[in-house]
């Protein structure tokens, strides 16, 4: 693959055009769901995960039968870079890759100082041109952003979590030179790549790992955000806007739950994004309780600051249902976060054999009760589950024309 | 007193993470004959269950349980070679592992660190597991209770093929099977006739021993 190949232009939407377009009048939702994808369209994972063509159109067909906002063709973005540079990875016949952790890219310092003088080609190491690729034909579905795995999580990946965390407690020296080097030398560059080969002018990154409570807030704020913003700092040189999903409240115990850790972890959001985005993804947010997180907006909407809220609906909901409780979960989003900042829908990482009914229960109740603008009383609003056809009997008909 | 000392410290150690601090304070306590078990039941196995105390109460995170784990399974590398055959691990056999396609291992590892401060014999048949292997391995060892852990939706689905093939093969009433992993929940748990689900794992370690008590 070579330089400058494609340039279709994107990004132009800022920040917010990730997911919100103004001109829809209702609340909007994208998708996390390569495993579900694989498993609606049959294609086994050796083509999924290979070949741009297959990932793109396959995530395009399944995004317009759940009627979604905007298509978001998210890969195994924990993978790539890590994949590119030689790490060790399981390829499974019916799942994602996955990196080998028995065998981690840098094992000790000196694998880290080989890692420095081997030269990536960020074009076509690995699976590279796949990757490149996705996001170039992601632009013709309405895609604005490039990918790439956030700083922590490649971090993980790169030496595993308990040795991580290790360097982090005992040795900060190495751990610091690992995270300048991913920065540096790994992410820069990938990203650079990206803009060249597509033109993106922004590039989003999940970062799962970096959430409470695989981090603690405080260990978020040493590790996590000054190496994000050192990011966001080189990027913005080279024209690019990023944007990582770090500091994420995942505790999954409900009697666990701490409004304070949870403000904490919008701080880290907050310093990550560079803007007043909120994410509240991976944990078992039906079950939160959801004033806390007006408590926080508190503030900033007295100084009439726009918080943008990202509101993720969880996989295990998405799968286990019932239908009622995912329809009230989004009802409630709605009710208590809708009317006073820019609310948008993430249906988060929907697994492999989640109900379609699940999911078109789920799209419905977003643009139904989030028709815009919101009503002052949403149990005026009549919602009924639709009834719709298989993601099969869908597909035939979009070939024959009659949809 | 330098005996209670030695395990209050060593205790101190597996609750701080320091590792190699724990391993040489288990190498005292042998040096000052202190019965092993001892060692484990009044040094060890407080550390990992304070730790786990202050994870319920938000004071711990998962990088200072993993820490914790560390020095447990350092302290263990000393002690074990002085217990007699049978006089630890006397809770239950399990036999842990993540299926095919899957690689994970975080949990699994703290699961088993869990299991063992529980009194369990455990043993990990490792990650990208195939569904031969795990029945193989039941056949062979004869566990109590078999793990079975995933992050992934789509590897998960194996685990109701182990359990079928359980059946198939005669197994299934020998064998407890918990499953976890991200993915994992009650619903699936139930829906694949899994017994326990472990949601994290603390609590997998307390179902385990409740399976232990009804079988």
């Amino acid at each position: 693959m070579g330089k400058e190949k494609s340039k279709k232009g994107a990004g132009s939407k800022g920040l917010s055009g990730l997911i919100i377009d103004p001109e829809k009048p209702w609340i909007q939702v994208i998708a996390q769901m390569p495993d579900h994808i694989m498993t609606l369209t049959e294609e086994p994972a050796k083509k999924f995960y290979h070949d741009a063509k297959v990932f793109v159109e396959s995530t395009a067909d399944v995004s317009g039968y759940y009627q979604l906002d905007s298509c978001t063709p998210i890969t195994d973005v924990y993978n790539l870079e890590i994949e590119a540079m030689g790490g060790k990875m399981i390829y499974g016949e019916n799942s994602m890759p996955t990196i080998d952790f028995r065998d981690p890219l840098i094992k000790n310092l000196e694998d880290l100082h080989k890692l420095k003088k081997k030269e990536v080609d960020w074009y076509n190491d690995g699976r590279l041109p796949y990757a490149l690729e996705c996001i170039n034909l992601s632009l013709d579905y309405e895609g604005v952003a490039g990918s790439f795995c956030a700083p922590f999580s490649m971090a993980v990946g790169m030496r595993s979590y308990p040795a991580l965390i290790k360097d982090m407690k005992k040795r900060p020296d190495f751990a610091h030179e690992l995270f300048t080097f991913i920065i540096d030398d790994v992410l820069v560059p990938y990203i650079k790549v990206q803009n060249d080969y597509t033109d993106i002018l922004m590039a989003f990154a999940p970062d799962a790992w970096a959430s409470v409570p695989n981090l603690s807030v405080k260990d978020m704020k040493e590790w996590v955000v000054p190496y994000t913003e050192r990011l966001r700092e080189k990027c913005k040189k080279l024209g690019v806007m990023i944007m990582c999903s770090s500091g994420t409240y995942s505790e999954e115990q409900l009697d666990k739950f701490d409004a304070e850790i949870l403000h904490g972890c919008f701080d880290v959001g907050i310093a990550c994004t560079g803007a007043p985005m909120l994410f509240l993804l991976y944990g078992p947010w039906q079950d939160y309780p959801l004033e806390p997180v007006r408590d926080y907006t508190a503030k900033l909407r007295e100084e009439s600051i726009n918080v943008t809220i990202t509101a993720g609906v969880n996989a295990r909901l998405l799968r286990d249902g019932p239908v009622e409780k995912i329809v009230d979960t989004i009802k409630h989003y709605i009710d208590i976060l809708g009317r006073d900042h820019s609310l948008s829908f993430f249906l988060d990482n929907i697994p492999a054999d989640a109900p379609s009914d699940h999911i078109h229960a789920a799209v419905a109740a977003i643009h139904t009760y989030g028709r815009l603008p919101i009503a002052d009383n949403l149990d005026d609003i009549e919602f009924k589950i639709p009834k719709r056809e298989s993601f099969k009997e869908w597909k035939k008909k979009l070939t024959d024309g009659t949809i | 007193m330098a005996v209670t000392n030695t395990l209050k410290e060593l205790e101190n150690a597996i609750l701080e993470g320091e590792d190699d601090l724990a391993q040489s304070l288990a190498q005292k306590a042998i040096e000052q004959n202190i019965q092993p078990l001892n060692i484990v039941n009044e040094g060890i196995i407080p550390g990992i269950e304070e730790a786990g105390e202050l994870w319920k109460k938000n004071e711990y995170f998962l990088p200072d349980v993993v820490m914790s784990a560390e020095a447990f399974k350092m302290a263990m590398e000393i002690i074990e070679p002085h217990l007699t055959a049978g006089e630890f691990g006397a809770t239950g056999k399990v036999v842990i592992g993540t299926v095919a396609g899957d690689m994970h291992t975080l949990g699994k590892i703290i699961v088993i660190v869990m299991l063992r401060s529980a009194g369990f014999e455990v043993i990990d048949v490792g990650e990208d597991v195939s569904i031969a292997t795990f029945i193989e391995k039941v056949k062979e060892l004869k566990p109590n209770i078999l793990g079975l852990g995933c992050y992934m939706t789509t590897t998960m689905l194996d685990m109701k093929d182990i359990i079928k093939k359980l059946q198939e093969n005669g197994l299934r009433n020998s064998v407890k099977v918990m499953v976890g992993g991200v993915p994992t929940s009650q619903e699936f748990a139930d829906e694949i006739g899994a017994d326990a689900w472990g949601k994290n794992a603390i609590d997998a370690a307390e179902k385990a021993k409740k399976l232990m008590e009804g079988s």
